[in-house]
C-alpha cells in the first residue's frame, strides 16, 4: 500500500494557503494555541513506536524489558527530515496498537509512521501518499487519510498502489473550519475495520465521534451523547448489557451538553461544557477510576509471585477488604469522575484499558492498566485513581494535548504559554 | 529439575522450523511478529537472566493481547484463530517458566498457565498444552510426596446428617426402572420425553469400585490444576460470581475434559448412543459441591443424564409445558431460568407457580437421572456431592 521513500524528497507540488485558525483537537478551548510543540510518550515500545534502542539486535526492534515497557515519559524524535519540516510547526499523533503516526501539519503536510512496519524496520517513514493530508487516524489494519478533497483508507497488510476505500469530498469555496473530523467523513463514517464506510444519520448532526473496535460514541452539534454497538460490558451508558445496532442517546446525560467523547476498548469517557469527566463501561483494570476489585486482585497475585509466596488464592480477601469498600466492576450508566485537586478537564484519550486526561490548567493525569508503563509514573503498576504525572510538573512543563494507543499515551506539551484562557 | 526442562523439550519440535506458526488473516502480521520472536527465542540457547526476562515479556504480550480479543465480544463470536494466539501465548510462557530449574511455585504458575490455554485457547500442535501439563503433573506429584502431608490443610469432614431431607411423595415421585432395555428406555422415556431415575446402571464405573471418588482422590489426583469455580449458593444471586481457581484452593467445582483422568472413572451412559449427535459431542461435566448447593429452577437445550457419584440430591422437575406457570426472567441472558425461589416461592409475585405440576426424587450414589431436553430442573445438595452430567442430543 504505501511506501516508504529514503530520503525524504522536497517535493513541494501543492501549496496549502489555507490554514485553520486554530486546529486543536478539540474545540472546547480555542483560545489556548502553543508553539513550539514537543511529544512525549510512555508505555507500550515492542516496535519502537515510541524510540528506537540505539544498538539494534539482529534486525530486531527491541525485546529487554526496559525498552518494551517505557514507564517514564520520553521526548519523541522529530522524525521528518529537518529539511523538510519545520519543526515549530504543529504535529498530531495518532497511535494503534504496533504503530504511531504522526501528522505534520504545514504548508506541505503529510504523515509519518513509526512502528511495525511490514519492512521489518523501525525508524519512521513518511507515507508518499499522504502529502496534503489534513486529518488521519491509524487502526491495527488501516490508515485514513483525509485531504481536503477526499478521504482515503489504505490497508496497511498489504503493499497495494491505491486505496482500499476513497471518497470525494465536495468543499464549499467559502466554507472555513476544520473540514473533516475523522472518523467522521460525509454522510457518515469510516470503521476500524470492514466495512469500511458506514452510513449516519443526518439527524444526528455528528460533531465528533470516538471508535473502540465494538463500539461507538458519537457527541452531536446540541451536544448530546448517542452510542452503539456493543454492550456487554456497559460501555453503551444506558444502564444494562445489550448490545445496540443503532445510534441510541445516552438519556443519563441528557441536559448536560458534552464537548468531547473518547473510548477505549470496553469503556467510554465524554468531557461536560464545564470541564467535568463522565465515565462508564469496565472498570476490570481501574480504567474508569473507580475502585476496582479486579485492580487489587491483580496487584495481589503481582506482589505474592515477586515474594516467591505460595500462588495465591484469587477469592480469598484480605482483612482490609472486609469493611465497606464498594467496588465497580461495571459501570452501566455515566458517572461524575472526581479528580482531586478538583480542576476543568479540557481533552482526554482512551487506551485499551487506561485513560489520561488533561486539564486547563496543563497537568496530565492517567488511571487504568498499567502494566506496560502506559501511565507514565515511572512504575508497572496500574491505577483506579487519577494520578497526576508529576513528570511534567517536575520539568515545568504544561501538557496541551493527550493522544492514547491500545498499552501507550503520548502527551503533547508547550513550554511557554502564547495564549491563556 | 534440568530433567524437566528435557522432558518439555522432547515433547517440543526438534527445529524451530517444525513449530507451526500459521493463522488466518484475522490475525495481525503485528501480533504474528510477536509469535515469531517467542519461537525464536524459544529455540535459541541463551540461558541468561536476561535472555529469560525477554522469554516471558514476549509470551506475556501474545497472551495480553488476545485475551483482549478473546474479550472483544461475545464468547460465541470469538475467532477460533485468537484462542489459538492465546494457546501459543500459554505455551511459550509455561515453557519460559520451565527452562531454568523452575521452582515449585513457577512449575505451578506453569501448571496454571497450561490450564488458562485449555480453558481459554483451542488445540495446538495436537494439544500440547495436555502433554505438557501432564508432564509437570508428575512433577507436582513428585515432589508433594516426598515432602510431608503436614503442611496441607485439613479437610473437615463434614457431618453428613442433612436438614430439611425431603420427603417424596408418591404421586409427584419420578418413577424408578432397574436397567431397562435400550427399546424400552426409547419407547417409554425418550420418545414421549418423560423423566426417569435409572438404578444399577453405573455400578460399573471405576468412581464407584476401584477407584472411589472422595475428596482426598480428587486432590491427589488434580490438587493443583485450575478449574473454573461458581461462588455463591445460586447463579441468580447478585453476589454469584465465576472465578478460576485450582482444585486445591478452593473444592467446589471441576470440569472433566481439562483432567483426563478422571475421565477414565466414570463411563457413557449407553443410552446415549439413541441421540443422533457424535459420541464427540456430547459434554461431560462433573459437578462438586458442598451440602445447600442450589441450582435455580432452569432448562437445558439438550437432553441430560444427571449421574450421582457421591452423596444425594433433591431434584424438582417442571414440564416444558407449564413454562408459563414458572415465570422464567424477561432479559436473554437468563430466558432459561425461572424467577422462582422453589423451595420458598414468593405466592405474591409468582401466584401460577403452586399450581404447576411437577416430579421429585432424590438422587442417589447409583441413581442416574434422564431429565428429558427442556424439562425444567431445580437442585439442591442434601450433602457433599459429587454428580457426572452428560449433555446430549
Amino acid at each position: 500500500m504505501v511506501t516508504f521513500p529514503f530520503p525524504v524528497s522536497l517535493c513541494r507540488s501543492v501549496l496549502r494557503m489555507r490554514r485553520t485558525h486554530s486546529h486543536t483537537v478539540h474545540s472546547s478551548v480555542q483560545n489556548f494555541v502553543a508553539f513550539p510543540m514537543r511529544w512525549f510518550g510512555f508505555g507500550f515500545n515492542a516496535f519502537g513506536q515510541i524510540y528506537v534502542h540505539e544498538k539494534p539486535m539482529q534486525g530486531e526492534c527491541s525485546d529487554a524489558a526496559a525498552e518494551v515497557k517505557v514507564s517514564s515519559p520520553t521526548e519523541l524524535s522529530s522524525e521528518v527530515d529537518r529539511r523538510d519540516c519545520c519543526v515549530k510547526n504543529e504535529c498530531q499523533k495518532r497511535a494503534s496498537w504496533s504503530r504511531r503516526a504522526s501528522l505534520h501539519l504545514n504548508s506541505d503536510s503529510c504523515v509519518s509512521l513509526a512502528g511495525f512496519a511490514s519492512h521489518g524496520s523501525c525508524d519512521a517513514r513518511p507515507v508518499q501518499e499522504s502529502r496534503g493530508c489534513k486529518d488521519v487516524l491509524i487502526s491495527e489494519s488501516f490508515l485514513s487519510l483525509a485531504f481536503s478533497d477526499r478521504v482515503e483508507c489504505w490497508d496497511l497488510r498489504k503493499e497495494e498502489k491505491t486505496p482500499s476505500w476513497s471518497m470525494e469530498i465536495k468543499t464549499h469555496p467559502d466554507s472555513s473550519g476544520p473540514s473533516v473530523k475523522l472518523p467522521l467523513v460525509p454522510g457518515g463514517y469510516v470503521a476500524p475495520k470492514l466495512p469500511l464506510y458506514r452510513l449516519l444519520s443526518p439527524h444526528l448532526q455528528a460533531k465528533m465521534l470516538a471508535l473502540s473496535s465494538e463500539h461507538a460514541v458519537l457527541l452531536s452539534a446540541s451536544g448530546a451523547v448517542h452510542t452503539w454497538g456493543l454492550g456487554s460490558h456497559g460501555q453503551l451508558g444506558h444502564g444494562g448489557l445489550a448490545s445496540e445496532e443503532e445510534p441510541r442517546i445516552v438519556e443519563a446525560l441528557w441536559g448536560m451538553p458534552m464537548s468531547h467523547v473518547a473510548t477505549g476498548g470496553w469503556h467510554s469517557v465524554c468531557i461536560s461544557d464545564g470541564g467535568d469527566l463522565y465515565v462508564w463501561g469496565w472498570n476490570e483494570s481501574g480504567q474508569l477510576g473507580l475502585p476496582s476489585r479486579g485492580l487489587r486482585k491483580a496487584l495481589r497475585q503481582q506482589s505474592s509471585q515477586q515474594e516467591g509466596a505460595q500462588y495465591q488464592d484469587a477469592s480469598t480477601s484480605p482483612a482490609e477488604e472486609q469493611h465497606e469498600e464498594v467496588f465497580i466492576s461495571i459501570q452501566a450508566f455515566p458517572a461524575l469522575l472526581d479528580v482531586t485537586p478538583p480542576c476543568e478537564i479540557r481533552t482526554v484519550s482512551c487506551g485499551c484499558r487506561h485513560t489520561a486526561a488533561v486539564t486547563t490548567k496543563g497537568d496530565l493525569y492517567t488511571w487504568g492498566w498499567g502494566d506496560y508503563g502506559q501511565l507514565g509514573q515511572q512504575n508497572l503498576l496500574s491505577s483506579d485513581e487519577p494520578q497526576r504525572v508529576e513528570f511534567f510538573r517536575e520539568q515545568q512543563m504544561h501538557v496541551t494535548d493527550v493522544v492514547c494507543g491500545a498499552w501507550n499515551t503520548f502527551a503533547a506539551v508547550a513550554e511557554e504559554e502564547v495564549a491563556c484562557s | 529439575m534440568a530433567a524437566l526442562w528435557a522432558k518439555i523439550s522432547a515433547a517440543l519440535p526438534r527445529h524451530e522450523e517444525q513449530l507451526p506458526l500459521r493463522f488466518s488473516d484475522k490475525v495481525e502480521s503485528s501480533v504474528v511478529e510477536m509469535l515469531r520472536r517467542s519461537r525464536r527465542q524459544l529455540y535459541s540457547d541463551d540461558d541468561n537472566a536476561a535472555a529469560a526476562a525477554a522469554r516471558m515479556l514476549n509470551a506475556q504480550i501474545i497472551l495480553d493481547v488476545s485475551w483482549e480479543r478473546l474479550n472483544a465480544g461475545t464468547w460465541r463470536h470469538v475467532d477460533k484463530e485468537w484462542r489459538r494466539v492465546y494457546s501459543y501465548g500459554c505455551l511459550f510462557k509455561a515453557a519460559a517458566l520451565c527452562r531454568r530449574g523452575p521452582s515449585a511455585d513457577e512449575v505451578l504458575l506453569a501448571v496454571r498457565t497450561c490450564d488458562m490455554g485449555l480453558l481459554m485457547g483451542a488445540a495446538i500442535m495436537d494439544n500440547i498444552l495436555q502433554v505438557i501439563v501432564g508432564i509437570l503433573q508428575g512433577e507436582v506429584r513428585r515432589s508433594t510426596d516426598l515432602q510431608e502431608e503436614s503442611g496441607r490443610a485439613e479437610v473437615k469432614r463434614k457431618k453428613t446428617e442433612c436438614s430439611r431431607l425431603p420427603v417424596i411423595n408418591d404421586e409427584s415421585a419420578v418413577p424408578r426402572i432397574k436397567c431397562p432395555s435400550l427399546e424400552s428406555f426409547s419407547t417409554n422415556y425418550l420418545l414421549p420425553l418423560k423423566p426417569v431415575v435409572l438404578e444399577g446402571t453405573i455400578a460399573h464405573w471405576p468412581a464407584l469400585n476401584q477407584r472411589p471418588w472422595s475428596l482426598e482422590y480428587l486432590r491427589g489426583v488434580a490438587g493443583c490444576r485450575t478449574v473454573p469455580v461458581e461462588v455463591g449458593s445460586r447463579y441468580t444471586d447478585e453476589e454469584w460470581s465465576q472465578t478460576l481457581l485450582t482444585v486445591n484452593e478452593f473444592i467446589e467445582r471441576h470440569v472433566l475434559d481439562e483432567i483426563p483422568e478422571l475421565k477414565e472413572d466414570i463411563c457413557l451412559p449407553d443410552y446415549c448412543c439413541l441421540g443422533e449427535g457424535d459420541e464427540d459431542d456430547i459434554t461431560v461435566n462433573a459437578w462438586f459441591g458442598p451440602r445447600g448447593t442450589v441450582s435455580p429452577l432452569h432448562q437445558d437445550p439438550q437432553q441430560n443424564f444427571l449421574a450421582q457419584v457421591v452423596g444425594s440430591k433433591y431434584i424438582r422437575l417442571y414440564s416444558p409445558e407449564d413454562t408459563d406457570k414458572l415465570y422464567p426472567h424477561p432479559s436473554p441472558l437468563l430466558h432459561n431460568t425461572s424467577q422462582v425461589e422453589v423451595e420458598n416461592p414468593d405466592a405474591e409475585r409468582f401466584p401460577e407457580f403452586s399450581r404447576a405440576p411437577y416430579a421429585e426424587c432424590v438422587l442417589r450414589p447409583g441413581d442416574v437421572l434422564f431429565i428429558p431436553v427442556r424439562h425444567w430442573h431445580y437442585v439442591r445438595s442434601l450433602e457433599l456431592s459429587f454428580s457426572v452430567s452428560f449433555w446430549w442430543s
